[in-house]
This record gives C-alpha cells, structure tokens and sequence, in this order.
C-alpha cells in the first residue's frame, strides 16, 4: 500500500512522517525512528511493554495506527528524563530495585508519570489498579508499587 | 506480528461513512474504533477485510455526556466519570471491568457492544489453525467444539451489553435509509449463530447509547467471572438491577453475557416477581433457574459446567447485594 504522509508531535517536536496504513505505532517508532526504548512484547495489548503517552494518556502502541496519532502529541520512555539525570519516577525505580530484567520497565514509568501527574498522591490500590495493563515477570510487582508510592512522596 | 496490508479511510460524517460502505461493498471492509480487538485480530490474520474505515473523525460518534454515550466514547472516561458511577452504577462497573487501563483507554463503547465472538478454535495464530484445521468462523467448514453441528458457538463477550440491557439503554443507529432506535439487545442475533452476531442492516452503524430516565439512580451492579483480574475477557457476565418499594419489587432485571453466542436478558423470569415481597430465598431461585436455563459450551478456557454453576453463584450474590443495598437505602 502507498506510503501516505502526516504530522504528528513526537517528544515535543514537529514531525512530518510516511508510513503505509497498516504501520503500527510501536514500528513507526522502533522501526522508522530508531526509538528502542519502546518495546514490542505480545504485539497484541495484553502486556503493556509498548506503551506510550498518547497526548498524555498511556496507551498501547501496538494497537495503535501511526495515522492515528496524526495532529497528536506522542511522548515516550526517551523524553521522560530531564537533560540530566533521571526522572523522579526513574530514580524511585533504581533505588528501590523495581527494575530487573528491565524489559517491562519504559512501559510501567510511562504508566506511572501519567497516574502520578493525575493523582500526586496514590493509595497502594490506586497504584495497583492503574498499573494493572503492565506485566512483569521478574518483580513480583512488589517493588515496583513501592517505587512508584515513594516516588510519590517526593526526595 | 504485523498487519497484512489494508487501505485506511477516515470520514468526517456519517453520510461520507455510507457514501464509503456502499462503494466498498459489505464485505470489503471492516469499521475500526479503539482497535484493542480488531487489530489483535487482523495481526492472527482472523478474517483481515481489504478496507478499514476509522470513525476517529465523525464528530457526532465522539464523547458522552449525561445520558448519552457515543459510540466512541472511551471506556476510561465512561470510568471516570462519577455521574455515571452514581446514576447507572452497572454501566460504569462493567466499562471499568473490561480488560486493563491501557485497553480501555482506546476501547469504545461502539466497539465494546459490537466485539467479535471468541472461541477457543478462533482467537489463535495463523499456524495453530492450520495446524488442526480451520474452523467455520474462519477460514474453514466446520466448528471444532460441536463437530456434528453445522453452525458457529463463539461467545459473546462484550461486557457492556448486558450492563446496558438491564437499564433498559437503547441503541441509536444511522444507516442509509435513516436512524432507529433499539433496545440494546435487539441489536443481537439471538439465533445462536456466533458469526452472524447482530441484526445491522448494510452500512448501518451505532452512534450512541441512550441512558433512560427511568433506571437513572437504582440500584444495579456488574459482576465478572475471568480468570485473571485484569485483561481477561469474560467467562461469564451477570448484570442485575433491582428496585424494591416497602419490601415490594418495583423493578427487577437480569441479562448475561460471556456464556452464548449473544446476550440475554431474563424478562420471563423476572417479570411475574413485580410487586411480589422481596425475600432471600428469590435471589436463591432466580440464580437456580437461570442456571437451568443457560447453555454455555466448552469454547473458553473455564468448562462450561463451572461457568453454568457459577451463573447461580453470580446471580444470588448479585441480587443479594442489591437488596442489602437498596434496604440500606431505605433505612
């Protein structure tokens, strides 16, 4: 199928792309764009590796047509760090072990800045539940919903 | 996994959509909303169609507000929505019990209502079909859970639905030939078919659901049977409402889903019991003859002997905790 064009706002700047109809997010940006922090685990919206800030809201971007996102603001796991340093979700994810293979780990501090931008001071159960798209299969999840609580708390 | 190609069609109206469905031809394309389960589908290659009309632009499908939903209205916003949590609160627990945050943040309610049937046979890879041999939903000519039988089993599994049947929501459609308005159900194929699912005339699509009145702010509740708490579609689905007036039923409903090729609603039980004494042995009978009177097959992952036990389960807890709710209330 033809390659079509369109714009979208990627990380904060103005980009003007083609991509054929059936492109997925998750390949425009791997596969086009060179933005691997983003990963493609089930492909299918099951396990949450993929997701994206999609004009703020974590969404799935396996699931998501690159068309889709035209006129839109897409954010991902490379622009959530300030210039120097780690984010504030970030660093609460070292310091408490939260990441070990670190496979699922752009997905849940996407998942995790957008709750914490929403609601800056989370009950456990409101973490557990807004992580629940998110898999991981080394943590336990245990450390993760510490990180994400302390992080809550600030420095 | 990636999507075989398709061409992609964005209309900014309805009349530009039927202008479109009829140049495509009923089998030429598919309607694409959140895309959650239409694109998982197409990326197993399950009947991939070579047009996809996304109804990202039609302004009037977009949003809800008091009373009405559109057919794309996002699931999560339904779930964030406090009016709808107090006015219909079995709408807003089953918007909120549909797979995960990350789903329900594309999910639609059009597209909720108007889910593809699963089937353990169905939802697989391309090779695990070929493997054992298509099946009549797909690509074959013959169904692999009731082999002597020629027609589709695939369960309905929307969860919506019987949410929206028990507070007697009504459908609005556009087609060429004009709108109607529908309950909610009579927008299902109850003829047990789980291919042909619905009863949408050619180019004729949802565009909201309309909340009445009349059930705005009883009591009703949402219950899911799944294996896992989050993603899972439903094994089984209990919606019930329940309105009791000194001790008398005034209102009383019951649908499933998740068990059958379609929703269902349970009138002809629970229209005799209006203005009957409200007892804890009605929730106990009601659940044992809606037990009796479902017929799930083993075409999900729980077998269907668990899923009809647990239908009586689903119900008597169901009833039970509106009438304690609804006592309360009162009280």
């Amino acid at each position: 199928m033809p390659h079509r064009p369109f714009s979208f706002r990627l990380n904060g700047r103005e980009r003007s792309l083609e991509a054929p109809a059936e492109r997925v997010l998750l390949d425009l940006l791997r596969e086009d764009l060179g933005l691997v922090g983003t990963k493609r685990g089930c492909d299918l919206g099951t396990c949450g590796c993929c997701t994206v800030l999609l004009d703020g809201r974590p969404t799935l971007s396996c699931l998501t047509l690159a068309h889709e996102v035209a006129g839109r603001h897409v954010q991902t796991i490379e622009a959530v760090a300030p210039t120097t340093g780690l984010s504030r979700v970030q660093s609460a994810f070292v310091e408490h072990g939260a990441t070990q293979c670190g496979f699922c780990t752009p997905g849940f501090v996407l998942t995790a800045t957008a709750l914490l931008r929403d609601h800056p001071h989370p009950t456990r159960e409101q973490v557990v539940a807004a992580i629940s798209g998110n898999l991981c299969r080394c943590t336990g999840y245990t450390k993760i919903i510490e990180a994400i609580l302390a992080a809550a708390e600030g420095p | 996994m990636h999507l075989d190609p398709f061409e992609l069609h964005r209309p900014r109206s309805v009349d530009e959509l039927f202008r479109l469905s009829e140049r495509l031809g009923p089998e030429g394309f598919d309607l694409l909303s959140g895309g959650t389960d239409l694109l998982p589908n197409y990326k197993m290659h399950l009947n991939v169609r070579p047009h996809l009309v996304a109804l990202w632009d039609i302004a009037e499908l977009q949003g809800h507000q008091e009373g009405r939903l559109g057919a794309m209205a996002r699931l999560a916003d339904l779930e964030a929505d406090p009016d709808l949590r107090h006015a219909y609160p079995a709408v807003h627990e089953a918007a909120s019990l549909v797979a995960t945050p990350l789903v329900r943040a594309s999910a639609t309610v059009g597209g909720n209502l108007l889910v593809e049937t699963r089937c353990f046979f169905f939802n697989q890879s391309l090779p695990w079909r070929e493997s054992l041999g298509y099946c009549l939903k797909a690509d074959g000519d013959r169904c692999h859970v009731v082999p002597q039988r020629e027609r589709c089993y695939a369960t309905f599994s929307g969860d919506l639905a019987p949410a929206l049947a028990v507070v007697d929501a009504e459908v609005e459609l556009a087609g060429p030939r004009g709108r109607r308005r529908t309950p909610v159900l009579n927008l299902y194929d109850t003829g047990g078919d789980g291919i042909r699912r619905h009863h949408l005339a050619p180019g004729e699509v949802v565009v909201a659901v309309h909340l009445p009145e009349a059930t705005r702010g009883l009591a009703s509740t949402y219950a899911k049977l799944r294996v896992r708490p989050s993603f899972d579609f439903p094994e089984l689905g209990v919606a019930a409402l329940l309105a009791l007036h000194d001790g008398r039923i005034q209102r009383l409903r019951l649908a499933i889903g998740g068990l059958e090729t379609h929703p269902r609603r349970f009138d002809e039980l629970t229209d005799p019991l209006e203005g009957e004494l409200w007892s804890a042995e009605r929730a106990v009978t009601l659940a044992e003859e809606v037990r009796k009177a479902v017929r799930p097959v083993h075409n999900t992952f729980l077998p269907p002997d668990y899923r009809k036990r647990m239908t009586a389960v689903f119900v008597r807890r169901a009833l039970t905790t509106l009438a304690e709710r609804g006592a309360a209330a009162s009280a």
